[in-house]
Formats: C-alpha cells, sequence, structure tokens
C-alpha cells in the first residue's frame, strides 16, 4: 500500500511544474549557466585587461628610468604615456579615470643609478580599480630585476652568493587531495542546497496542500494505516530530494563536458576520476539520512500550516539553517574531527571533502553517517506523531 | 448498521484557541454523551445549527476523529478497536471536500480502489458502472483540474463509490453546488437507499431532508435534543414547517 500511495503521490508531483523546476530543471541549469556566464565574462574581461592600452601618468625629466619604463615588453600589457609637471594635477586625472597608474621619478635618476643607491619612486594609483597596483607592480619589478642584475655584474657579485637561501616547492598532495581540498566544500554544498530545495515543494504540496485542498479528510477514511500514508507521501519528499541531488551532479557534469570549464587537462582528468561510480555511491549513502532529515523536519511543519504561504514562510527559516552549514565546506582549514562530526549538515559537508580529496577517515566518516541516521529516525519519528495528531490534520 | 451509544468528544484547546473562543477552559466539549442509530435501507438525517457537533460526530462515525468516550459500531464493527475494518465498510463524501487537481478521473478512482482493497478487475467493472451512470465517459481522461463544479462532484460520488461501501456518509454534500449538481448527490441519496445502504446524511437545508429522510436526530451544542423517525417529528410539530420547527426546538433549549 506505501508503495501504491508513492506511485499516486509521485505521479501528482511530477505534474506539478513548481516541484519539476526546482526538482529538475533549475538544478541541471543552474550551475552551467552561471559557470559559462561568469566564465565568458571573466574571460572577456581578462582579454579586455590586457588588450587595452594602459595610460600611465608620469611626474619626470628624460631619463633612463623613463625610458626602462617605455621599453618594458608588451607580453607585460599595452600602455601610452601623459607627462605631468606636477603629482597635483596627475592624481586628478587619476581620480578621474583619465590615467590609470601614476609613477613620480626623481629628476636624480642617473645620478642615484651611478651611485648604485636606491631610487625612490612613488606609485600613485587608484584603489577601486582592482589589478592596477598589481599592474604598476609587474613594470617595476621588470626594470629592478634588469638593473639589478647589472649591479651584480658592475659589483662582480654572483647572484647566488647573495641569496642566502634557494627555495624549491616540491608539492606531495595528489590533484585528487587539492582539487577535494580547495573546491571541494563547493560540491556539498551545492547538491545540499539543491537537495533542502528539492524536498521542499513536493512536502508543501503533499501535506499542506492536502490539507488546502480538502483532500485529506478522504484520504483519512481510506482502510489505510496512516503511517503507510506517511511513509507513501514521505518516500515522495525524500525521492525529489534526492532526485534533485542528482540532477545538480548532472549539471556540474554538463559544465565540465559541454562549457569546458575546466581548461588544465590534468585537473580535468583528476575531477573524472574523482566523479567514479564509487564516490557517487558513497556520497548517496551520506546524502540519504540527511535528506530523510530534511523531509521528517518539513512534514512537521507542512503538515501543521494551513495554507501553501504559510508553509513556504515556515520554511524560510529552516532553510537559512540549512544554507549556512552547508556552506561550512568553504572555509579552509575546517576539517571532519570528532567535533564537527556530531555537528548535523557540517559532518555530511566535511566528509563529502573528505571524499573527494580521498583522505576519508573512515571512524568519523561512521560518526557522522550514525548522528545523520540518529537525527532522520528522531525526524521520522516526530512528523509520525504530527501526521497521527487529530489536531494537526484537521482545522 | 451504524450504533452510537453515550458518544463524547473532547478537544484540548491550545492558549491561543482559548482566546479566540473566549473562554479559560482547556477543554471543550464539541460532542456530548450522543446515542442514535442508522437503519439499513433508511437515511437519517443529523441536523444542527452551526457549531452544533455535527462534523465532529461524522468524523467520529467515519474514523477520522477517535471518541474521547463511547461507542460507535459500523455494521457490528467497533470503529475505534477496527478502524481500517470499519472503514472498508465507510463511503464519506462532504461538500468541502476537493479532489487531486492533477490526477484524472480514471487515476483516482484507480487510486481509491486500490486503497480500499478493491482488486483490479472489480475496480474496473465498478468503475464503469459508475462512470455510465454518471455519464463520466466524455472527461474521464481529462485532468480533474479542469472540469466543472459538476463534473468534479461526480468524480467525489464516484470515489465515495468505488469499494460499494454498506455504509454512506454524507456530511452537508450539496453545500454550495448549483441546483443541477445537488440533484445528483439527492439521487445517489435516494439510490443508496434503494440498495438497502446504511446512510447518514447532515444538512442546513431543510427541504432535501423532508425529501429524502426517515430518520432525524437533532443536535445542540454537541447534545442531542431530539432522536426519532420524520413521522414523529412531523406528528409533534409545533410551527407550520419543517424549517420553522427547528429554529422553534434549538431556540426552545437556547432560553433553557
Amino acid at each position: 500500500m506505501i508503495f501504491t500511495i508513492f506511485l499516486k503521490e509521485l505521479k501528482d508531483t511530477l505534474r506539478d511544474k513548481r516541484t519539476v523546476r526546482m526538482m529538475i530543471i533549475i538544478p541541471t541549469l543552474v550551475l552551467p549557466l552561471i559557470l559559462s556566464v561568469v566564465t565568458k565574462i571573466s574571460h572577456n574581461f581578462e582579454k579586455e585587461a590586457a588588450e587595452k592600452p594602459l595610460k600611465i601618468g608620469v611626474v619626470s625629466n628624460q631619463n633612463e628610468l623613463l625610458q626602462e619604463l617605455k621599453n618594458v615588453p608588451k607580453t607585460l600589457g599595452a600602455k601610452s604615456f601623459v607627462y605631468y609637471k606636477d603629482s597635483s594635477s596627475l592624481k586628478t586625472d587619476l581620480k578621474n579615470d583619465s590615467i590609470q597608474i601614476g609613477f613620480y621619478v626623481p629628476t636624480n635618476v642617473a645620478e642615484l643609478k651611478e651611485k648604485m643607491q636606491p631610487i625612490s619612486i612613488t606609485v600613485f594609483h587608484n584603489g577601486a580599480d582592482l589589478g592596477m597596483q598589481e599592474r604598476a607592480d609587474s613594470y617595476l619589478d621588470y626594470i629592478h630585476d634588469k638593473w639589478q642584475k647589472e649591479r651584480y655584474k658592475k659589483l662582480k657579485i654572483n647572484e647566488s652568493t647573495i641569496n642566502p637561501i634557494a627555495k624549491k616547492y616540491t608539492n606531495v598532495a595528489s590533484n585528487q587531495e587539492m582539487i577535494g581540498k580547495i573546491i571541494g566544500g563547493f560540491l556539498p554544498y551545492l547538491i545540499i542546497s539543491f537537495a533542502f530545495m528539492g524536498c521542499m515543494f513536493p512536502a508543501i504540496d503533499l501535506f499542506t496542500g492536502e490539507r488546502e485542498r480538502g483532500t485529506i479528510e478522504t484520504l483519512l477514511t481510506v482502510p489505510v494505516a496512516r503511517w503507510k500514508i506517511l511513509f507513501g507521501k514521505m518516500g515522495v519528499v525524500v525521492f525529489s530530494g534526492l532526485m534533485a541531488s542528482t540532477f545538480s551532479f548532472i549539471g556540474i557534469y554538463l559544465s565540465i563536458e559541454v562549457f569546458d570549464f575546466v581548461e588544465n587537462p590534468e585537473i580535468l582528468a583528476a575531477i573524472k576520476d574523482i566523479l567514479s561510480p564509487a564516490f557517487i555511491a558513497m556520497l548517496y549513502l551520506l546524502l540519504l539520512p540527511l535528506v530523510v532529515f530534511f523531509a521528517g523536519l518539513m512534514i512537521v511543519i507542512t503538515v501543521r500550516a494551513k495554507t501553501f504561504k504559510e508553509a513556504q514562510s515556515l520554511l524560510s527559516p529552516l532553510n537559512i539553517l540549512v544554507v549556512l552549514p552547508a556552506m561550512s565546506g568553504l572555509f579552509p582549514g575546517f576539517e571532519l574531527n570528532e567535533m564537527t562530526a556530531m555537528i548535523p549538515i557540517v559532518n555530511i559537508v566535511l566528509a563529502t571533502k573528505e571524499l573527494m580529496a580521498g583522505t576519508l577517515e573512515w571512524h568519523l566518516v561512521a560518526l557522522s553517517f550514525g548522528i545523520m541516521i540518529v537525527l532522520a529516525i528522531g525526524a521520522v519519528f516526530l512528523s509520525y506523531k504530527k501526521f497521527e495528531s487529530e489536531s494537526t490534520l484537521i482545522a | 448498521m451504524i450504533a452510537v451509544k453515550n458518544l463524547t468528544k473532547s478537544f484540548d484547546l491550545s492558549k491561543k484557541q482559548q482566546k479566540e473562543f473566549g473562554t479559560k477552559e482547556k477543554t471543550v466539549t464539541a460532542v456530548d454523551n450522543v446515542s442514535f442509530a442508522c437503519q439499513p435501507g433508511r437515511v437519517h438525517a443529523l441536523l444542527g445549527a452551526n457549531g452544533a457537533g455535527k462534523t465532529t460526530t461524522l468524523r467520529m462515525l467515519s474514523t477520522i476523529f477517535k471518541p474521547t468516550s463511547g461507542l460507535i459500531t459500523i455494521n457490528g464493527i467497533d470503529v475505534t478497536k477496527q478502524p481500517n475494518e470499519a472503514r472498508k465498510q465507510i463511503g464519506f463524501l462532504t461538500g468541502s471536500a476537493g479532489l487531486y487537481a492533477r490526477l484524472t478521473p480514471n487515476e483516482l478512482i484507480d487510486y481509491f480502489g486500490k486503497l480500499y482493497g478493491v482488486e483490479k478487475t472489480t475496480i474496473e467493472q465498478r468503475k464503469n458502472q459508475l462512470f455510465d451512470l454518471l455519464d463520466m465517459h466524455e472527461f474521464k481522461d481529462k485532468r480533474i483540474g479542469k472540469l466543472s463544479t459538476g463534473m468534479k462532484q461526480k468524480v467525489s460520488i464516484c470515489r465515495t463509490m468505488i469499494h460499494d461501501p454498506q455504509v454512506v456518509i454524507f456530511d452537508e454534500p450539496t453545500s454550495g453546488l448549483d441546483v443541477i449538481t445537488a440533484e445528483n448527490i439527492i439521487h445517489l441519496i435516494q439510490n443508496c437507499k434503494n440498495e438497502g445502504k446504511t446512510v447518514i446524511f447532515s444538512s442546513h437545508i431543510m427541504g432535501e431532508v423532508d425529501l429524502l429522510c426517515d430518520d432525524i436526530t437533532i443536535i445542540h451544542k454537541g447534545k442531542v435534543l431530539f432522536n426519532d423517525t420524520m413521522e414523529a417529528f412531523r406528528n409533534q410539530m409545533v410551527a407550520p414547517n419543517l424549517t420553522a420547527e427547528f429554529i422553534r426546538i434549538v431556540q426552545q433549549e437556547k432560553n433553557n
């Protein structure tokens, strides 16, 4: 009988445009759309920034440094120069965005260079114009390196004797671990958020909607135990949550495969390795008690609500309570341990992150899973008590 | 047959409800020691003003509510002890009941047939009989949400009768319906009576009561004011018609 109710509710739910939107269309398309738009905008922005000539204001006499500035290779960005007599008019133009960087070069450059003394250059930039300071640095670093080498040569100093430490980095982390730790928080955030949203509309429709439409009375007169009716309906809520997660997962796959979001072939190969059938199976195992927990809580709320609007307003705070811990994986250094494994939602997010990175500690996963199972059973029990209650079911 | 003995139903009041009802009592008694019996092949009217306890009584008969005390038996089955067995005997139709708008009548009737444990072949048979009787074939595969009120009411009738219940409970079934649609309900009640089913019927429309009912129970503030046959009711009438007499009895109780 539970299956009969499940099938009917599923058919009913899949005919609801709102639910289909939240369960299939948005999770599948939102990520590819966001990523393609963001990637396109950032590529255009980078291209434009690289191609657009930078107007550099200079307060300087004709000297060697100015010449070197003009000779900075085009690979560091195209540029043109505007000359000023003093820094005040330069600053005004910088504020007006007529120029993007300003250099104040001392008049005695030749003398300082000859004496091998430091040449102090003031760089004017607009802090709100992001990236300009770095571009100014790249020009000056180019000249700095060139002149430093000249000085070493002049002083007959071997460069290696001046630098007591030569740094050499060897990364022992695998690509999988790096991907898992750096961007691994994004995946659970996405799938948990969509799992919650996927559960929300069916829960409202199958419980509050039943009450609002006046169909609950007739349903309660059929010779089927109430827990069976509840489980049939809850099955659809859980199924919808899992489906929304699945479609968000498909969205991620589409982003990678169709929209070429990941350009680096090594990283792409590592991501494809991570998204193995074993990983997906493990992910669903972790997700299942969490989605049942969501469904149980939502039923407790939606079974009490008299109207669709009331249910939505009651579920909104719960949404915030879910999204915030779901974001925990995005914080660097926040890892699964004995304490975080006790925090619902956070534990699943961090376990998924560790799973992606391949650095899973099984006792912590078991603890997280156990906690979520207990909470899921608690939420189901609460929803059963509410669904059994005469006063909450009938207005 | 329906037998109701000393039936009482009390509800706990929340603080919010206490404020709404303007009372300091923690419980409210909606039905108070009510007894009556409905016989097969007869239509029993349950009358009362708004808030008299009619719907609560009918919800207890249909097993939606559990009685606080007292006994209800449906064809000898105690509804509190064996609710599922009792439910198999009951068809329940209210004027306010909704339908699943995204299903078709065909799908909805199949669903309720399965929930009542009716065999697949029997569902098909009864569904076709009911679709013929109610002239529903034309719209049986259209979504219920797109049907007219009259069509929807036919679907509700079909849903109520798919398991061929021996006891049929009607809670203000014609409330808010147009004359033609209400007529379908009147015919259904008459058919049920002719087939020997036990029918209990609540309504505010005294014309329907006069036309259909064999027995009558009037309740007010949860208590029975009158319980006998329609014939006995007419014989004791002081007022010129049924409506006036009903008002007179309720008013008399209020004055007491």
